[in-house]
């Protein structure tokens, strides 16, 4: 049974160039995640990635479709799941004035019962020399670890990741692989967006790609290259993601 | 030991970061205490005397006696001289009045005529000086007479306990202070963490919209009493003011007052959108009533058409109860109208809070 199962999501916004009229963020969006997998969600920007994992979190509201985690039912019960998940966002935004070790026990103290050692959580993200830092002093590679940190503080069945690589060099993107690739080890299933092919192809072992809220495609890296790379198919895997990618959001240039 | 639920646990995390916000500790708190010390000592400074002078000609015991009875006056503060010296005190303004007592001001006989030399630009001092120089030299004609004055004043001090300005102001100050800080931390926060994404960090946890609020309000409640209290101390301390009712009541409204604007602060965070505009639309609800709710100086001496509105002001209310308590001395049942202002208040004001704020705003975006 999927920890995840999703059918037909709908999210519509107004429009903000037509007053009156909306249009669909998330369009007939369904999609089924296996426990112990890690799931990407691939897209240009605005293709409703985000979006689509903010309705799974009990973030914002389900306008149509259905969408159960862990056997919840999202709509109806939005704290049930959030008690169960772990999110981070691609913003990181903390209360002013508290160090690091005092927001995972802020955050930890939200949940029934508490479960993790807050000093153990930044050990786990290399981060145990930073307990009494603020967060406004971290690099850009700390401050995400940090906020996966803060996302397993209740020790998440699912965790959620909104473009975790994002902006990060070289070494602190394979340092944020290698602990996603840990926690997966450990029985966390986990979903991620991103744009960056590399991680969405050695990464994730199942993807998704989104353009203008759909879903266009979805399957094992290997499998989607087969069949979508613009390369013969008498070569099998010449091509990468990135030509997948493009072959099916198109080449255009995206806000 | 049973882990404290998540709206406390979320409060003491809040009042924390209070705690560490000193340039929030220092306007909450340096602010009031600057204001007590500064008005309190302009305000409840003795009077000074008024200069005035006198050019004695007379060597009586007569023109002796006035003389006396002008020094004694606390009011004045008496140079005697030649008229040539007086005179140019007075042009020099630092002298008001020159009262010059002539040879012949014992003799019984005959009307004498003192001269008074008078700088007019100082009208509104010498209808006080005048008089009181008249009821002198009543007082030395009675005397030269030998005549017993047929009405006389006899003055009784009804008031037990000398009321000064500091008196009066510190539960003024007290007011506007928990105005400020209740407005400031509930509608200041609530957009601050808003925009800056901090509640949507909040709201990935199972913590219900609800008990953010209620988190919110519990550390603010708390964080205004410790402020509250310490301005007291400071002023019962170290500025000898008296509290003359119970602090239990005192402390009472002190609470209906930090929730009254609690709830204030929700509409002006649910009405503004950015940090801005609630410093603007704060500012709009603060500052009317800082001056028209009688913090600084009583309602009543305000022109009177004024008055009725200003009555109405939840500020009006809570310094008007802070007041009749704490400088007055009047038990909770003495002052039922204006709690019943301060409850009518907080019920509008809840009423508005809860139906401008939108819950679902506060999550996205």
């Amino acid at each position: 049974m999927p920890i995840i199962a999703a059918s037909h999501l709908v999210k519509r916004y107004p429009r903000p160039d037509k007053p009156g009229t909306t249009f669909a963020a998330v369009d007939d969006v369904s999609l089924q995640i296996e426990a112990g997998e890690i799931y990407g969600i691939l897209g240009p920007n605005g293709a409703g990635k985000t979006t689509t994992l903010e309705m799974l979190e009990g973030l914002c509201d389900i306008d149509e479709g259905h969408a159960e985690v862990a056997g919840i039912d999202v709509s109806r019960d939005p704290y049930g799941v959030k008690a169960l998940i772990g999110v981070q966002l691609q913003a990181n935004e903390y209360f002013d004035h508290l160090s690091l070790i005092d927001l995972l026990r802020l955050f930890a103290g939200l949940y029934r019962p508490r479960r993790t050692d807050p000093a153990q959580l930044l050990a786990l993200v290399n981060l145990q020399d930073k307990a009494k830092a603020h967060p406004a002093s971290l690099s850009g590679g700390q401050l995400q670890r940090f906020s996966i940190a803060c996302a397993l503080v209740n020790e998440p069945k699912v965790l959620f990741l909104d473009e975790p690589t994002t902006g990060l060099d070289p070494q602190a993107k394979r340092k944020l692989w290698e602990l996603v690739r840990r926690l997966n080890g450990e029985g966390t299933t986990i979903v991620l967006t991103t744009h960056n092919m590399e991680e969405a192809e050695t990464l994730c072992q199942r993807i998704a790609i989104m353009a203008h809220g759909r879903i266009v495609a979805e399957d094992t890296p290997q499998q989607l290259i087969l069949n979508h790379a613009a390369e013969p198919p008498s070569a099998p895997l010449h091509g990468n993601i990135e030509d997948v990618f493009l072959a099916l959001t198109g080449h255009g240039l995206r806000d | 030991m049973k882990a404290p639920g998540p709206v406390l646990h979320l409060a003491v995390a809040l009042l924390r970061m209070f705690i560490k916000d000193r340039q929030a500790i220092f306007i909450g708190l340096l602010f009031p205490i600057i204001f007590l010390s500064a008005l309190g000592f302009l305000r409840d400074r003795p009077p000074e005397g008024v200069e005035i002078g006198i050019v004695n000609h007379a060597n009586s015991e007569a023109a002796a006696s006035l003389q006396k009875i002008l020094e004694d006056n606390a009011l004045f503060e008496v140079s005697v001289d030649s008229e040539q010296v007086l005179r140019s005190r007075l042009e020099e303004g630092e002298a008001t009045l020159v009262l010059i007592i002539p040879e012949s001001f014992d003799d019984v006989a005959s009307a004498t005529e003192l001269r008074v030399l008078v700088d007019a630009a100082q009208a509104r001092l010498l209808d006080l000086i005048l008089p009181t120089l008249r009821q002198a030299l009543l007082e030395v004609e009675h005397t030269l007479r030998g005549s017993e004055p047929l009405f006389s004043l006899h003055i009784e001090d009804v008031q037990a306990r000398t009321q000064r300005y500091l008196d009066f102001l510190l539960p003024g100050i007290l007011a506007f202070t928990l105005m400020q800080i209740s407005i400031a931390g509930s509608g200041f926060n609530l957009v601050e963490y808003r925009r800056k994404g901090v509640l949507k960090r909040l709201f990935v946890t199972p913590i219900r919209p609800a008990e953010f609020i209620a988190s919110l309000c519990i550390a603010r409640l708390v964080w205004c009493l410790l402020q509250l209290t310490m301005l007291l101390l400071f002023a019962t301390w170290a500025l000898d003011v008296q509290i003359l009712g119970s602090y239990a009541a005192l402390y009472l409204v002190i609470v209906l007052g930090t929730v009254l604007f609690l709830c204030l602060g929700f509409c002006v965070g649910s009405v503004a959108k950015t940090e801005a505009a609630v410093g603007a639309v704060g500012n709009l609800v603060i500052f009317p009533q800082m001056f028209l709710s009688g913090v600084f100086y009583p309602i009543e001496a305000m022109p009177d058409a004024i008055q009725p509105f200003a009555n109405l002001l939840p500020l009006s209310y809570v310094s008007t109860s802070l007041r009749e308590i704490a400088s007055n001395g009047l038990a909770l049942t003495d002052i039922l109208p204006s709690l019943l202002g301060v409850l009518v208040w907080i019920a509008v004001s809840f009423g508005l809070a809860t139906w401008l704020f939108d819950w679902k705003k506060v999550v996205t975006t």
